[in-house]
C-alpha cells in the first residue's frame, strides 16, 4: 500500500510538472503553428540564470522570479528574431513545398537548442550544479505520521495549479487572451478583426517560455544542471501533448498526469531503466491507437 | 471613398488582378460581380491587406493603403467579411463579435457596448444564441455573425464577399436588406462581391462587371441590369 | 533509362577520381577526415533522400546508423565475418528498422514525424544499457576496418592507417553516390518529389502515398544503416559514437549544403566535418579558454543551421538553382 501510494504522490508531481511542459508546447502549438523543440532548453537556460543569481547569494525566490522573466524574454526574442523573419519569408522553390514549409521552423528551433546548449556550455563551463529546492525533498511528517509525499511534492502541485488557474482564467477571460485564442484558431479572421496577430504571437512565446522555465525550476532539484538535463523532458511533455491532443490545453494537462504516472508506476514497481521505454511505447501506442489525443480536435490533418 | 487604379495582383504566374481601376462612392453600394475566378475575391482580399499587389494604387480617404497590415487597415474604417469561413467555429457568438471590437477598447470604451447592442438588434437571432459556439449556427446565422464582427467595428467602408454563398434566397434576402438599410441610414459604403448579380444589381447603386482580371464595364447598376447583351456573355443569362 | 545510369556512372567516376587525388595531397590527419566526410556524406544522403526529396522530416538517422553499426560490430565480435560481410548484413538490418519505423512513421508529417523518430534516437542509448550482456551498456564493442589484405599491400605499398579507412570507405560512399544518383533522377524519384511537395494532390494522383513513403524510409535507413557501419569501423560502437546530436549533425550538414541535392549533401559534409579544423584555425589567434573551444564548433554550426533556414532554406548548393530561375 506504501508503494502504491508513493508511486501515486509522485505521480502525480512529476505529472504536474510534464503538464507545465506540454501546456508550453500546446501554447506554441496553437499560437504560432510549430512545436517548439527548443523549448526546454529555454528553459535550461533561464534555469541557470536563476542558479547563478541563488549562488550569489540570492534568495530562491529571487531567483525564481527572474527565471520566469527571462524564460519570457527569451521566449519572445525567438519569436521576434527567429521565427517571425522565417514566416515572413517570400515564397521561394523551396518554400513551396508544404513538407519543407512545416519543416523549416522545427529546423530553426533545433538550431535554436544547439545555440542555447552551447551557449550555456560556455559561458557557465558545463559544471554540473545542484540545485536548490525551496521546500525540503526528504519525506514529511504531520502529526507524528510520515507521509507518502514530501514538501516539495506540494510546492510542485501548488504552483503548477495556481500558474495552470492563472492561464485559464487569462485565456478565458481577458480580451489578451481572446485576442491570442482567434489568432491561435483563424489568424486571417483575426487580423481582419484588427487583432495585431505578431503581437498575440509573440506573447504566446513569452507565456510558453515562463511556464517551461516554471518547469525547468521544478525539475533540477532532483538531477543535476547541465546543458542537457532537461533533453528528456522535452520529449516526455511532447510526449503528454501528443496523448492528450497536441491543440487542447486541457489534453495537455491530462496527458502530463497521464505519462506522470506512467513513469512512477514503471519506477516504483519496475526499474528506472525502463522509464524512457515505457515512454516511448505510451508514445508509439497514442500515434496508433487516437493520434490526434484524447482531447484533441477531429478537423486537424495529420497525415 | 476609395480608390483604385491600375491594381495587379498575381499568385506567382497567375495574374488575378489585371490592371483593375474602380472607385466606391460614400455612402453607396458598389457592387462587383463577374463569373468564377474572375478575381473578385482577390480583389476585397487586396484591399483589405491580406494580399499584396505587385503595383496599382488603392487610396481610402486620401491615403494609400497598399501595403499595410492588414490589422492597420481596419483601424482606418475598412471591414472586410471574407467569403466562406468568416467566423471562429470554436468561439462562442458573443465572443466571436467581441473580437471584432478588441482593438477599439482603449479609445472607445464607452462605445463599444452599444455598438454590440445595436449588432443584437440588427440580427436578433444572434442574441438569442449569443452563448453558443458558432459552429453551431445554421449557415445564415453564421454569415449574420461575420457581418456582425465586421460592423461591431463601426467601419465607414464594408468589404462583403459573396454574402449569398450556400444560403436558402429568403436568408439572403434578409441579409442584403440588413446591409442595404445600414448603408442608408449610417452611410456606411459598401463593396459588394457577389455571384448573383441579379441579387447584387438590385440593391447596388453602382455596378462593376469583372472578367479575367480585368474590368469589362463600370455603370450605374440600373444600366448593368438593364444589359442584356452584357448579362449573356459575362454572367450567362 | 540507359542514359540515367550513364550520368550516374560518370558522376560517380568522377567522384572517386576526384576523391583520390585529394587524399593523396592530404597529410595523414585530413586523410582521416576526408574519411569521415565520405562515411557521413552516406548518412547525409539518407537525410537527402527522406527529407529533402520526399519531404518526410526525420530526427532519428543517426539511431539508423547505429543500427547499422551494432549490426557490424555484433557480427564481427560473435563471428568470424570480415566487414566486407558483415556490412552487407548491416544494411538489409538497417533497411528493416526503416521498414518498421516507415510504417510507424506513414501515418504521421510534420511535427508529429519529427518529435517522434527524436524520440527514437534518444532510445538507442536507453536499450544499448538495458540489454548490458548483448550491447556492452555504455562501453561498447570494438571494432576497425583491419589491415589490408596482402594482395592490396604488395599491389599499392602499405598504406597507412588513414590512408586505409580511406580506401575501404571510398568504394562504399561511390556505390552510394551511384544509386542516390539513380534514383533521383529516375520516375521513383520524380514520385517523391510529388509526395514532398504536395501530399494532398498525389495521393489524389493515385500514387500509392503510404506505401511509397515507406519505401522511401526503406532506401533512407540503408544508406544510414551503411554510414553507421562505417562510422563504427573507426574503432568503436556505442552509445557515445551515436549520440542524439549525431541525427542532428546529418541534418544540420544536409541543411547547410542544401537539402535537395547530392552536391548539397557533399557540401554539407565537407562543412560540418571541417569546421571545428577550421575554428580552430580561427580560434587559435585568440586565447580561449576550453569550455570555450569545446562548444564553439557546436554553437558555430547551429547558428549556421538557423541562419541558413532563416534567410536561405535552399543551401549552399540550392543557391545556385535559383540563380538559374
Amino acid at each position: 500500500m506504501n508503494t502504491f501510494l508513493a508511486a501515486l504522490f509522485s505521480g502525480t508531481s512529476r505529472g504536474a510538472i510534464f503538464a507545465l511542459v506540454a501546456l508550453g508546447l500546446v501554447i506554441v502549438w496553437r499560437g504560432a503553428g510549430i512545436v517548439n523543440f527548443a523549448q526546454m532548453g529555454q528553459a535550461m537556460f533561464s534555469t541557470y540564470i536563476a542558479s547563478t543569481l541563488i549562488i550569489n547569494g540570492n534568495s530562491y525566490w529571487v531567483g525564481f522570479i527572474v527565471a520566469l522573466l527571462s524564460g519570457a524574454v527569451l521566449g519572445s526574442l525567438i519569436d521576434i528574431f527567429v521565427m517571425r523573419p522565417l514566416s515572413n519569408k517570400k515564397k521561394t522553390e523551396l518554400l513551396s513545398s508544404e513538407s519543407m514549409r512545416a519543416a523549416v521552423p522545427v529546423l530553426a528551433s533545433l538550431g535554436i537548442l544547439g545555440v542555447l546548449q552551447a551557449l550555456a556550455g560556455i559561458i557557465w563551463a558545463a559544471e554540473e550544479r545542484g540545485f536548490p529546492a525551496p521546500a525540503k525533498q526528504e519525506g514529511f511528517t504531520v502529526a507524528g505520521n510520515a507521509m507518502p509525499f514530501t514538501a516539495f511534492d506540494l510546492f510542485v502541485i501548488g504552483s503548477v495549479a495556481v500558474t495552470l488557474i492563472l492561464t485559464t482564467l487569462f485565456f478565458k477571460k481577458t480580451s489578451m487572451g481572446l485576442a491570442m485564442r482567434a489568432t491561435a484558431l483563424n489568424q486571417e479572421v483575426a487580423k481582419l478583426s484588427g487583432i495585431r496577430t505578431n503581437l498575440t504571437r509573440t506573447l504566446s512565446w513569452a507565456i510558453s517560455g515562463a511556464a517551461s522555465s516554471l518547469a525547468g525550476l521544478l525539475l533540477t532539484p532532483s538531477s543535476n544542471l547541465s546543458p542537457n538535463t532537461l533533453d528528456l523532458a522535452l520529449l516526455i511533455g511532447f510526449t503528454a501533448a501528443v496523448v492528450g491532443g497536441l491543440d487542447s490545453p486541457a489534453g495537455a494537462v491530462l496527458g502530463g498526469f497521464i505519462i506522470g504516472m506512467v513513469i512512477s508506476f514503471v519506477t516504483f514497481y519496475d526499474t528506472p531503466e525502463d522509464v524512457f521505454l515505457a515512454i516511448l511505447a505510451v508514445l508509439l501506442l497514442a500515434l496508433i491507437i487516437r493520434p490526434r489525443g484524447l482531447l484533441g480536435s477531429k478537423d486537424v490533418r495529420r497525415v | 471613398m476609395l480608390k483604385i487604379e491600375n491594381l495587379v495582383t498575381s499568385f506567382g504566374s497567375v495574374v488575378a488582378l489585371d490592371g483593375v481601376s474602380l472607385s466606391a462612392q460614400e455612402a453607396k453600394i458598389t457592387t462587383v460581380i463577374g463569373a468564377n475566378g474572375a478575381g473578385k475575391s482577390t480583389l476585397l482580399r487586396t484591399i483589405s491587406g491580406l494580399e499584396h499587389p505587385s503595383s496599382g494604387t488603392i487610396t481610402w480617404q486620401g491615403e494609400s493603403i497598399v501595403g499595410r497590415r492588414p490589422e492597420d487597415i481596419v483601424r482606418m474604417g475598412i471591414a472586410h467579411v471574407p467569403e466562406g469561413h468568416a467566423v471562429i467555429s470554436e468561439l462562442s457568438v458573443e465572443e466571436n463579435i467581441t473580437m471584432g471590437s478588441l482593438f477599439r477598447r482603449r479609445k472607445f470604451k464607452a462605445d463599444v457596448p452599444a455598438a454590440t447592442d445595436e449588432m443584437y438588434t440588427l440580427f436578433p437571432r444572434l442574441k438569442e444564441r449569443r452563448k453558443q459556439l458558432a459552429g453551431t449556427l445554421s449557415g445564415g446565422e453564421r454569415q449574420m455573425l461575420a457581418i456582425s464582427r465586421a460592423l461591431v467595428s463601426r467601419p465607414k467602408l464594408l468589404l462583403l464577399d459573396e454574402p449569398s454563398l450556400g444560403l436558402a434566397p429568403l436568408v439572403v434576402e434578409q441579409i442584403i436588406d440588413s446591409v442595404n438599410i445600414l448603408c442608408r441610414t449610417t452611410g456606411l459604403t459598401v463593396l459588394l462581391v457577389e455571384q448573383n448579380a441579379n441579387t447584387a444589381l438590385g440593391v447596388a447603386d453602382h455596378g462593376v462587371l469583372l472578367a479575367l482580371g480585368k474590368v469589362v464595364a463600370d455603370r450605374p447598376a440600373a444600366e448593368l441590369k438593364a444589359d442584356a447583351t452584357l448579362r449573356a456573355a459575362y454572367l450567362g443569362y | 533509362m540507359h542514359s540515367i545510369g550513364r550520368k550516374s556512372l560518370i558522376r560517380t567516376l568522377l567522384f572517386i577520381i576526384a576523391i583520390l587525388w585529394l587524399g593523396s595531397t592530404f597529410d595523414a590527419y585530413n586523410q582521416g577526415q576526408l574519411a569521415v566526410v565520405l562515411i557521413l556524406f552516406i548518412g547525409v544522403l539518407s537525410v537527402t533522400i527522406l527529407t529533402g526529396i520526399s519531404g518526410q522530416l526525420s530526427l532519428g538517422q543517426g539511431a539508423l546508423m547505429a543500427v547499422g553499426g551494432y549490426s557490424t560490430a555484433l557480427l564481427m565480435t560473435n563471428y568470424p565475418f570480415s566487414l566486407w560481410v558483415a556490412i552487407p548484413f548491416s544494411i538489409i538490418g538497417a533497411a528493416i528498422a526503416g521498414l518498421l519505423l516507415g510504417v510507424a512513421a506513414a501515418r504521421l508529417s510534420g511535427p508529429y514525424l519529427a518529435g517522434t523518430t527524436l524520440v527514437v534516437a534518444l532510445a538507442i542509448p536507453t536499450i544499448a544499457n538495458r540489454f548490458v550482456s548483448v550491447f556492452k551498456g555504455d562501453e561498447g564493442l570494438p571494432v576497425d576496418v583491419g589491415y589490408p589484405p596482402a594482395w592490396f599491400s604488395n599491389a599499392f605499398g602499405e598504406p597507412s592507417y588513414e590512408e586505409w579507412q580511406l580506401y575501404v570507405a571510398l568504394p562504399f560512399a561511390a556505390i552510394a553516390l551511384f544509386f542516390a544518383s539513380n534514383m533521383l533522377l529516375s520516375r521513383s524519384g520524380r514520385m517523391w518529389k510529388s509526395i514532398r511537395d504536395n501530399a494532398t494532390a498525389s495521393s489524389l494522383t493515385g500514387v500509392n502515398y503510404s506505401r511509397q513513403k515507406i519505401y522511401v524510409f526503406i532506401v533512407s535507413a540503408s544508406f544510414a544503416g551503411l554510414s553507421g557501419a562505417l562510422y563504427g569501423l573507426r574503432g568503436l560502437v556505442g552509445p557515445s559514437v551515436y549520440p542524439v546530436s549525431l541525427s542532428l549533425t546529418l541534418l544540420t550538414a544536409a541543411v547547410l549544403g542544401g537539402i535537395r541535392s547530392i552536391a548539397g549533401a557533399f557540401i554539407g559534409t565537407v562543412i560540418v566535418v571541417f569546421l571545428p579544423d577550421w575554428i580552430d584555425l580561427v580560434v587559435e589567434n585568440f586565447e580561449l579558454s576550453e569550455q570555450v573551444s569545446n562548444y564553439m564548433p557546436a554553437m558555430i554550426s547551429s547558428l549556421l543551421l538557423i541562419l541558413t533556414v532563416v534567410i536561405n532554406p535552399a543551401g549552399v548548393a540550392g543557391t545556385k538553382l535559383h540563380r538559374h530561375k
